[in-house]
């Protein structure tokens, strides 16, 4: 962009302590504003313009149904290579994996039933096997993307009290005319949000929270309390009371999951690829050891096993062949 | 799925991987059409112009030129895809008569939430003021906030500058700001 002043509207839109203000979020921000409003009584016509482009417009896209998109989906790829006869078909080795999609909004739909058919229970759980990912909303429209081998429950009665087992990632919709907190509890700690966007993950023996927007409240399980803001990420674990709490930079390791995709950043091959035994119950095994050590820094897209893999090949050089239920991986 | 993801999912179908195109078909596939489809309003043009815009970029993959955001690419290819397509099938003399014909980017109650964060009127009241913007101020909000492209990439998919999508945007609100205020006070005096 060039070097020209930015206007005071688009400094406005861009601000999030602005945008806090504009949607009612945030009780710091809003006093903020209000008195910095107060204050420049000139500037109310430009203020007033940006919340509006901030507050927008609320629509409901309307989304082909999948069945649609896969028949066109078909159309297409025998045009492509009309030679190939067999489509995306699912076959019994690749079956839920190739077909994502579909398996994933059945077992969304069959999650739901159950639910609405046991009267007495009043725990709702949602789970995924390995290599499944799903997009959930909740009862208060906060809205939840579980990986493969996760697992999230709450109480009919407290819908924004939510237990987590395995990687999921959160948008919690803010309810500001009550200001209801939600919670999100893994086993060694639980997190308290107000309204806003971050992952948690709960794999190799400690849990690990990554805020990208808004603020949130960390409730350790050893009683202390951490406040994080965006761009900061937290592990612990409640077996060895071990704290990190860092700024995400160049240098630190993390691997989070974010709505469908992996982010690693400084990540070892070994750790990449733990994550994705987790997410698939898959077994890595190295044929070339050194390989182990490499790091991968970058966005690994999630969708299936195969997109999965074949992203990691091409960011570390590597091949990976998926034998029985190995993964093998060699120098390519 | 963030940009950088994407674009390694981009690059992976530019180098020849099946998987990778269907990915993107199914993702981006609903959007993509709800975007012709208020272009052309013919569900049949925009369902087959959308076909041959995916099998046009499976064929040239290996051409296209280089992406830095996977959405606004497809947004402003499929864009100019569409309206070569209404030039030629509709013998419309030029661009602006096919912008000039009003049917563009009309919005219906129905694909408005009930609860909008910038006021309480209701979606079919609210829709009629939508459209009674202009073509070039729907299809600014279209993307904005249907679309949920950001003021640079919706710049970039209309071609027009980045201050020119915060003044449209500016002028639209400020309209249904009046609009809407002007529909209260005279519901006051109906009241009376």
């Amino acid at each position: 962009m060039s070097n020209k002043h930015l206007s005071l509207l688009e400094i406005l839109i861009n601000d999030a302590s602005f945008v806090n203000w504009a949607k009612n979020q945030n009780q710091n921000d809003v006093a903020f504003w209000k008195k910095w409003i107060a204050e420049h009584p000139d500037k109310i016509d430009t203020v007033y313009n940006a919340k509006a482009i901030v507050l927008g417009i609320q629509f409901n896209p309307v989304q082909i149904p999948e069945n649609k998109i896969n028949r066109e989906l078909n159309d297409i790829l025998a045009q492509i290579e009309p030679g190939e006869t067999a489509p995306l078909k699912p076959n019994k080795k690749t079956s839920i994996l190739t077909y994502l999609g579909i398996a994933a909004a059945v077992v969304l739909i069959v999650t739901f039933v159950n639910r609405f058919s046991a009267e007495d229970s009043t725990i709702v759980t949602h789970k995924t096997v390995y290599g499944e990912i799903i997009d959930l909303k909740l009862p208060d429209g906060t809205s939840v993307v579980l990986n493969g081998n996760s697992e999230i429950s709450y109480d009919k009665s407290a819908p924004r009290n939510i237990n987590l087992k395995g990687e999921a990632y959160f948008k919690v919709k803010a309810i500001p005319s009550t200001q209801a907190k939600f919670w999100v509890n893994t086993k060694d700690l639980k997190v308290e949000v107000y309204g806003t966007q971050f992952s948690v993950n709960t794999r190799n023996e400690k849990t690990g929270v990554l805020l990208d927007e808004g603020s949130i409240q960390l409730l350790l399980g050893n009683g202390s309390t951490r406040k994080m803001i965006p761009g900061e990420m937290v592990s612990y674990s409640d077996d060895d009371k071990e704290v990190t709490h860092k700024k995400v930079t160049q240098d630190l390791s993390y691997s989070l999951w974010r709505e469908g995709t992996y982010v690693f950043n400084n990540t070892s091959v070994y750790e990449v690829m733990r994550n994705v035994e987790h997410a698939y119950g898959l077994k890595t095994e190295f044929i070339d050891e050194e390989l182990k050590n490499q790091k991968l820094s970058g966005g690994i897209p999630n969708q299936n096993l195969k997109i999965c893999l074949s992203a990691i090949e091409k960011s570390t050089g590597t091949r990976i062949v998926v034998k029985d239920k190995r993964l093998l991986i060699f120098k390519n | 799925m963030n940009t950088s993801s994407e674009k390694s999912l981009w690059n992976l179908f530019v180098e020849g991987d099946k998987n990778a195109f269907s990915s993107l078909f199914k993702t981006y596939y609903s959007p993509l059409y709800s975007y012709g489809l208020k272009i052309s309003s013919d569900q049949c043009t925009t369902e087959d112009c959308l076909q041959n815009f995916f099998i046009y970029l499976h064929k040239n993959r290996r051409n296209l030129s280089e992406i830095n955001n996977v959405k606004s690419y497809l947004f402003v290819s499929f864009r100019r895809a569409i309206l070569k397509n209404l030039k030629q099938e509709r013998r419309f003399g030029s661009y602006d008569e096919i912008f000039e014909s009003n049917h563009l980017f009309a919005f219906s109650p129905e694909e408005l939430k009930i609860e909008q964060e910038i006021s309480n009127t209701k979606n079919t009241a609210l829709a009629v003021l939508l459209n009674s913007l202009s073509t070039r101020q729907r299809e600014v909000v279209y993307l904005k906030y249907y679309s949920e492209l950001s003021i640079k990439d919706t710049a970039e998919v209309m071609n027009i500058s980045y201050q020119s999508v915060l003044n449209t945007l500016q002028k639209a609100f400020s309209k249904l700001r009046n609009e809407i205020v002007e529909q209260e006070i005279s519901a006051v005096f109906q009241k009376n």
